[in-house]
């Protein structure tokens, strides 16, 4: 038998038994229903899960140098060696922060920290108004901006001391880049030249997943005098929780979404096995007409694959309509193929009924009135 | 042509066995009446003929091949192509129209659905029951209903078309319908067709050609 006449045969005969047709349209469309609402939802809570823990304040590798007691470690040339690591994207030292005022009120005013940043300013801050500073210059931010009650980023600040040693220009604004949002609250400047070398190293990853061995890469640059001199603060701990909220995720996720394809498919299979036996002379009658039984069995599994695919197809819509409701709208990539999975499923169970209708001997079956 | 040698066959589920060694050469051209009294097998014959049934012993031979043993994919092709059934009660799809009900058997033999129909049109034309077409088998009366069945026995040109009690559920003038179309399907299309009808009704004898009485 050709296919498109095997098609067209499926077709007429979903249409014309239409209650098991409508059984399976409502099964399948339950079953992605189902999954998209429940594995959908878990599925697009792992994916906020993870995209949280891939944020850049999660990939972060922090190594410190006592200030007191520095070899200068963390210098211009480690710290470019450091960002020239394929695991990271970018790198920078920082000093201990310090406290300034506005330069025009002196030590009355209201204090805001202030962060010298040894490398790319680039790599820490988003230049918002005015241009990049020099060094003895700054940038601030809205916040400090108001709380060192400037009207315009310009101005001067000054070190919080009695007999301040150094000071500083505005001559623009910042925001902060992730995962620098604490610098909101001050302002930034450039370390200078003479300064010889950064208290942290502060390195930005690709991926949490590469913090092991960017640390020992890390390490190795800096090359420490002893290995309790650097205090390191590693991303490794959270590498590992999302691997195991990842591996938990999905082994929730699969035996979910199979209980789910499995109970639907099955119901599928009783209602298909059902239809056979109701229609066993009119498969008999094909039989009888030169029906092999591999046709017998297309026409059983093409006849439920109609009305599953239109239960897949109102089973997505239903399915993303509540996944929308709880606010966790589930991948595309998921959502197509829960809709491929279930039509499978039920086209899989459907193989049994669909040999057993094949199978019978059709003269019984037209000599049974 | 079809023909029998040394039949025997017997239920998978009974004890008696059928046919005793029965061998007929069913001759192309012309009608062959199978009688007998009820239980001797007149159906069954009918089924092993139509590859249905496997017997017991012997075999059945169509165009000099022995066919009673083949596998199941190649006795459904054979039945397809080369062999047309005419049931007691028309078997005929209730949910589909009449022309949908003639093609059928084309269809399984992997015909094209516009070449099916349109030598469905013509077999339904030739029964005068051309103008039923778009009917579903619900609307027309029985004896309409098995000159459809008769026309769906002839869709692909058979070699053999299989009757079994075809005039059972019919009065007088209705199964003499069904006789002459099935008398004319012996000498209709390119080669002389075998027709073998199964009946205990003696007013079919008056159309057969030969009685093979069971």
């Amino acid at each position: 038998m050709r296919l498109p006449n095997l098609l067209r045969e499926a077709a007429n005969t979903a249409w014309a038994t239409k209650v098991p047709s409508a059984l399976i349209v409502l099964l399948v469309a339950v079953m992605c229903a189902a999954t998209l609402a429940t594995v959908g939802r878990t599925a697009a809570a792992e994916a906020q899960l993870y995209e949280r823990l891939d944020s850049a304040g999660a990939r972060v590798l922090t190594v410190t140098e006592p200030s007191h007691d520095s070899y200068e470690l963390i210098n211009a040339a480690t710290i470019g060696q450091t960002g020239a690591l394929s695991s990271t994207e970018r790198a920078l030292g920082t000093i201990t922060a310090i406290d300034v005022v506005n330069g025009e009120i002196g030590e009355g005013g209201e204090r805001v920290p202030a962060w010298g940043i040894y490398g790319n300013l680039e790599n820490v801050v988003t230049m918002e108004e005015g241009r990049w500073p020099q060094p003895g210059e700054a940038l601030v931010s809205a916040e400090a901006m108001d709380r060192l009650n400037l009207d315009a980023p310009v101005g001067w600040v000054e070190q919080a001391t009695s007999n301040p040693m150094e000071d500083w220009a505005i001559v623009g604004t910042f925001s902060p880049r992730d995962p620098f949002g604490d610098y909101t609250a001050g302002i930034v400047y450039p370390v200078s030249p003479d300064q010889p070398a950064a208290t942290t190293l502060h390195v930005v990853l690709h991926d949490a997943n590469h913090a092991g061995p960017a640390q020992s890469a890390v390490l190795q640059l800096l090359d420490p005098p002893a290995t309790d001199h650097l205090t390191v603060q590693s991303p490794m701990s959270m590498a590992q929780l999302q691997d195991e909220l990842t591996g938990d995720f999905t082994t929730f996720g699969r035996t979910l979404l199979l209980g789910v394809l499995a109970g639907g498919a099955f119901l599928v299979a009783i209602v298909v096995l059902a239809d056979v036996l109701v229609r066993r002379k009119d498969l008999g009658r094909r039989r009888a007409l030169g029906a092999s039984r591999g046709v017998i069995v297309g026409l059983v599994l093409l006849r439920t694959m109609v009305p599953a695919l239109l239960g897949a197809g109102a089973g997505v819509a239903g399915g993303l309509a509540m996944a929308r409701s709880f606010e966790a709208q589930p991948p595309w990539e998921f959502t197509a193929g829960t809709a491929v999975l279930a039509v499978l499923a039920a086209c899989v169970f459907a193989v049994i009924p669909a040999i057993y209708a094949a199978t019978r001997d059709p003269v019984a079956v037209l000599r049974t009135p | 042509m079809l023909s029998i040698q040394d039949l025997t066959f017997r239920y998978r589920r009974g004890r008696e066995e059928l046919f005793d060694d029965l061998s007929y050469f069913f001759e192309p051209g012309k009608v062959t009446v199978v009688t007998g009294a009820s239980g001797r097998g007149k159906s069954t014959l009918l089924y092993v003929l139509g590859l249905m049934l496997t017997p017991l012993r012997g075999t059945v031979t169509l165009d000099g091949q022995d066919v009673s043993a083949a596998p199941d994919a190649e006795r459904s092709r054979i039945r397809a192509e080369s062999i047309g059934f005419v049931f007691q009660d028309s078997v005929l799809d209730a949910t589909r129209t009449i022309l949908d009900s003639v093609i059928e058997p084309a269809l399984y033999a992997g015909w094209k659905q516009g070449a099916a129909q349109e030598q469905g049109w013509e077999l339904l034309d030739q029964m005068g029951v051309g103008h039923r077409a778009d009917h579903k088998p619900g609307e027309i009366s029985g004896g309409q209903a098995q000159r459809v069945a008769v026309c769906r026995s002839l869709v692909t040109d058979p070699a053999v078309v299989l009757a079994d009690e075809p005039t059972g559920n019919l009065d007088q003038a209705n199964a003499e319908g069904v006789l002459n179309a099935l008398s004319a399907a012996a000498g209709l299309g390119e080669i002389a067709r075998t027709v073998v009808i199964a009946t205990h009704d003696p007013f079919v004898i008056e159309f057969a050609d030969e009685v093979l009485a069971l």
